[in-house]
């Protein structure tokens, strides 16, 4: 079968890679990149357990094709910093018992680090973010712990950012879709007793 | 005194490969040489295959079909319990007579997952159709179609279970009233997050007798068990098969054995000497993935006026699919087993019957049956105080045992051990009645309760023996220290999510005075854990497996003792062990157990008596099962105009003996109860009259997501259990047992005039509409 050859960065590296038109970005990461903690639960596009953060944007990696990955920035639950938000999620999971089985695990932290990075408020990220993805181990309570726990947590470092946008005016995410949380813009970050809480 | 770490919320040791993405799951494994599988499957309910082709194949790939495989195969699939008239003991391997959608007939492998795909589907299949039955009650008319047509009757087998006919009818005859309603509770799919998989790697090198060692990497809560059966149905010795459960993404009952499309593969690894993978893809995971209940029951209730219950009656139906799964009936039988639950009854009569259809298999899933008999029974309790307008939480008191009429012998005839079940139903109430009154929005709303009984730590062996069960009830731990003072456990039981790594270690430390953090639980892997046939099931690790280890960790505790009173010239009776030392009572005397430990390594000095070595196994055989036990409650709102339903307050107060750390137990809380939530609301698995799966991907089969769960206010009891090692009672299953029923009674209760007198789960909100609006 006809490949092609495809430039991409992940996790801050330079990667070239020969591949079928029909291969997943999620088996091209896992199986030939080797970075096996992107989890694929379904290969449907509805559990989330494969998402991962494109150009800034968290997408389920089973519904983009590699080729269409060309020319773009890829973080994995790898390659995610582990300072500010990143790792405020993961500590904020790990202290609230957010995991059991951990398999959606992954999915999920590129979710919320997304979210947060794009200015997602706590209950935002809390109702709707967390419904773009599927646990069937905890039943979503410690999780939604764990957001507002990273949220607090990564919020008291960026104390001077949230200042200048309390008293905005709320920002009510219509679209249950994760692309669209991924644009919301800096600017539309409302103040945690906002949103749909 | 020393610090107590059973009780405590010690965090999670596991966490970390997950969130960072070191995890090593089953696809995760990479093996030199390693090719890839695809299955092929019948796509059709009910066929015989006449031709399996693979011409069209590539060469690149192999492909193995029917007779290939038929002739690597020494026995059939086992299936490990009978129950009463059972004629089916096992099933083949392979079958040219199709019975359901996605039973697998053959196995395509190429060089990557794609190609094995491609060829998969390159096979050719010839099929002579028969007619598909596929509901209990068409499996059942007198007409129907055969699945297996010498037996010339579509029920596997039947059983009873409780009080004799004559007792039954002359308590039914005595009691004021009688009630009937038909339950149909729906089939489900425990839907682990991770599908199954599996990697099998032939070694090259031959062992004497020209035999491969295999080993076997599976998502599987069962290692020992699945080596069992590849040993069994492939005529390998044991000792040439190794079985490595690595991460487990979740299992809930699905991954309690292994399959015939696994065996499939370790078949095809050996047949080309190379490693094979095979991981399930969504669709064929709900194909052919084991399902749940599909059962109908007929209950009656008999009561007297003043609201005593006197006697039930179930006549059960279980929808098993095309062929038992590996613990048969095995849900229906426990189900009828508990179902009179923590109440008086004076009689108890129930009947089952386990029908074949053209769909995938029946089998466990997280409750195992309790579940089912926590709805037939809660949902008669209801209907009761509904009769007679007796508050719910009144009615069940009146007739609930008391504590200290425990023990107390059920009528099916299992004995409940200890506990407090009334205070927990009280309990429950109250704190239901404080929740923040709803909104006045025009929603219908109701409060549903539901108390259980659940069974867990089961066993004895020869309890197992006595009913058909061919599995032993005993768990096992080998706790050792190092020469460097650090300890494992090497259990038989499997933890894929239920944190057993950190609460064992704690079980141990405490015996052992040491620090959990110097405590590692070793497990899932056939060459280094001792023989576990459960592995982790059935509400069994934290009462079992942490039993054995607590009995194996004071043995090892007097050796320490013993060592430490010859280093320190004193009594052993008066060496006390805690933060890592061992003291002589009331003074200052003490040498570090790490020093210990490197003696007993070493030989040197040793006292009278102690061998070498500083190990403790032990082989817990239960005395009796163990009843963890709650009341769960919650408020639901109902919108009569769509159906929706939405749970808006959830308490539960439950007593699983002793916690050994609340944040885990919790979370095992939280994620049964979203499990019951699922089935009583939103979970169904459809087949279209054909026999075609219509629930074929997750945006047909609906699971809870965050915002279909409330948050859940929990109050542990903690009576610990008379009987096991620890007082732990386990109670992986208990939130789904109590979720279910308290759900659906919560419907039931804010549409007071609905028609539920035949009512099925889920509760869809079209259901919801035709209850309200079509049959009133």
């Amino acid at each position: 079968m006809n490949e092609h050859t495809i430039r991409l960065t992940v996790n801050g590296e330079n990667a070239e890679v020969r591949v079928e038109p029909r291969m997943l970005l999620s088996d091209l990461i896992r199986h030939q990149l080797g970075l096996t903690g992107t989890h694929v639960g379904c290969e449907q596009g509805a559990c989330g357990a494969c998402t991962v953060i494109i150009d800034g944007r968290p997408q389920r990696s089973c519904l983009v094709l590699a080729v269409q990955a060309d020319g773009t920035t890829v973080e994995t639950v790898e390659g995610v910093e582990c300072d500010g938000i990143e790792n405020a999620v993961q500590t904020a999971l790990h202290e609230q018992h957010g995991l059991q089985c951990g398999f959606c695990t992954p999915g999920i932290v590129m979710s919320l680090v997304a979210a947060h990075r794009a200015g997602v408020p706590a209950a935002t990220a809390r109702e709707q973010v967390l419904d773009g993805h599927l646990c069937r181990c905890t039943g979503y309570v410690n999780i939604r712990a764990a957001v507002d726990a990273a949220w607090e947590a990564a919020g008291d470092r960026r104390t001077g950012y949230r200042q200048e946008n309390l008293g905005q005016e709320s920002h009510r995410q219509e679209s249950h879709g994760q692309e669209s949380l991924g644009q919301v813009s800096l600017g539309q970050e409302s103040h945690r007793q906002g949103g749909s809480e | 005194m020393r610090p107590r770490h059973v009780g405590q919320r010690v965090p999670r040791v596991n966490d970390h490969g997950p969130l960072h993405g070191t995890g090593l799951y089953v696809d995760d494994i990479e093996v030199p040489g390693m090719l890839h599988a695809a299955i092929v499957r019948s796509p059709v309910a009910h066929g015989i295959l006449t031709a399996f082709e693979s011409e069209s194949v590539p060469g690149s790939a192999s492909v193995f079909g029917p007779e290939h495989l038929r002739a690597r195969v020494h026995a059939e699939v086992p299936v490990l319990w009978t129950i009463g008239d059972q004629q089916q003991l096992g099933t083949p391997l392979v079958d040219e007579h199709l019975r359901y959608v996605g039973q697998p007939i053959g196995i395509a492998v190429a060089g990557s997952r794609y190609q094995a795909e491609d060829a998969a589907e390159a096979v050719d299949l010839a099929i002579d159709y028969l007619t598909p039955v596929v509901g209990i009650d068409q499996a059942l008319a007198p007409d129907a179609p055969l699945l297996y047509p010498d037996s010339g009757t579509n029920v596997i087998a039947t059983f009873e279970a409780g009080d004799s006919a004559e007792h039954d009818r002359a308590v039914f005859a005595a009691a004021d009233r009688v009630l009937r309603t038909t339950l149909r509770i729906g089939r489900v799919h425990g839907l682990a997050i991770e599908p199954r998989g599996i990697v099998a790697v032939p070694e090259p090198r031959r062992a004497p007798g020209n035999r491969n060692r295999i080993t076997i990497y599976t998502s599987t809560q069962t290692p020992h068990g699945v080596r069992d059966s590849v040993c069994e149905v492939l005529g390998l010795r044991q000792g040439d098969v190794r079985v490595v459960a690595p991460d487990v993404g979740g299992a809930f009952g699905l991954k309690d054995h292994i399959y015939e499309d696994e065996l499939m593969v370790v078949i095809a690894a050996l047949e080309l000497g190379r490693p094979v993978k095979w991981i399930e893809d969504r669709f064929e995971s709900l194909l052919a993935t084991t399902h749940a209940r599909d059962e109908i029951h007929e209950v009656e209730v008999a009561f007297d006026e003043d609201g005593s219950l006197r006697g039930l009656r179930v006549d059960g139906r279980r929808n098993v699919g095309a062929r038992l799964a590996v613990f048969g009936g095995g849900p229906l039988f426990t189900a009828l087993g508990v179902v009179p639950g923590p109440y008086r009854w004076e009689s108890v009569r129930c009947g089952g019957r386990l029908v074949a259809t053209n769909t995938m298999s029946t089998g466990a899933y997280r409750g195992f049956g309790q579940t089912q008999a926590a709805l037939i029974r809660e949902r008669a309790v209801d209907l009761v105080a509904g009769e007679l307008g007796i508050d719910p939480v009144d009615l069940r008191e009146m007739n609930m045992i008391a504590a200290d009429e425990l023990p107390y012998r059920m009528r099916t005839p299992i004995q409940l051990d200890n506990g407090d079940y009334r205070r927990a139903l009280r309990r429950a109430g109250e704190l239901i009645a404080e929740a923040p009154a709803p909104p006045d929005d025009g929603l219908a709303r109701g409060v549903g309760y539901c108390s259980y009984v659940q069974m867990g730590g089961i066993g004895p062996s020869d309890a197992n023996e006595a009913i058909g069960l061919q599995i032993g009830g005993f768990e096992s731990a080998t706790v050792r220290f190092e020469p460097d003072g650090t300890v494992r456990v090497a259990t038989g039981i499997s933890p894929h999510g239920q944190g057993l790594e950190t609460t064992i270690p704690q079980l141990v430390a405490d015996e052992l005075g040491i620090n959990p953090g110097t405590v590692e639980l070793v497990h899932g892997d056939t060459d280094t854990t001792p023989y576990s046939a459960y592995g982790t099931a059935a509400s069994r690790s934290i009462a079992l497996g942490g039993g054995a280890a607590v009995v194996a960790s004071q043995r090892l505790a007097d050796k320490v003792r013993a060592i430490a009173a010859e280093m320190l010239e004193a009594n052993p009776a008066d060496i006390e062990l805690g933060n890592g030392r061992a003291t002589v009572a009331g003074t200052n005397v003490d040498v570090a157990i790490a020093d210990v430990a490197r003696r007993a390594w070493q030989g040197f000095r040793l006292p009278d008596g102690s061998d070498p070595g500083l190990a403790e196994s032990y082989a817990y055989e239960p005395v009796s099962a163990t009843f963890s036990y709650a009341t769960h409650a919650c408020r639901v709102a109902v919108d009569t105009e769509t159906g929706a339903v939405s749970v808006e307050e959830y308490v539960v107060v439950h007593d699983c003996g002793t916690i050994v750390n609340p944040t885990i137990v919790e979370g095992q809380i939280h994620g049964g109860v979203a499990q019951g939530l699922g089935a009583a609301l939103m979970e169904e698995f459809f087949y279209d009259e054909d026999g075609q799966p219509l629930s074929s991907t997750l945006l047909d089969y609906h699971v809870p997501v965050s915002e279909s769960m409330p948050d859940i206010r929990i109050e542990h009891l903690q009576i610990p259990s008379p009987h096991t090692p620890g007082g732990m009672k386990g109670m992986g299953e208990g939130g789904t047992n109590g979720s279910y029923a308290a759900v659906v009674n919560a419907v039931c209760s804010a549409l007071p005039d609905a028609d539920w007198s035949d009512l099925a789960t889920p509760l869809s909100p079209s259901r919801i509409w035709q209850a309200l609006h079509e049959r009133a």
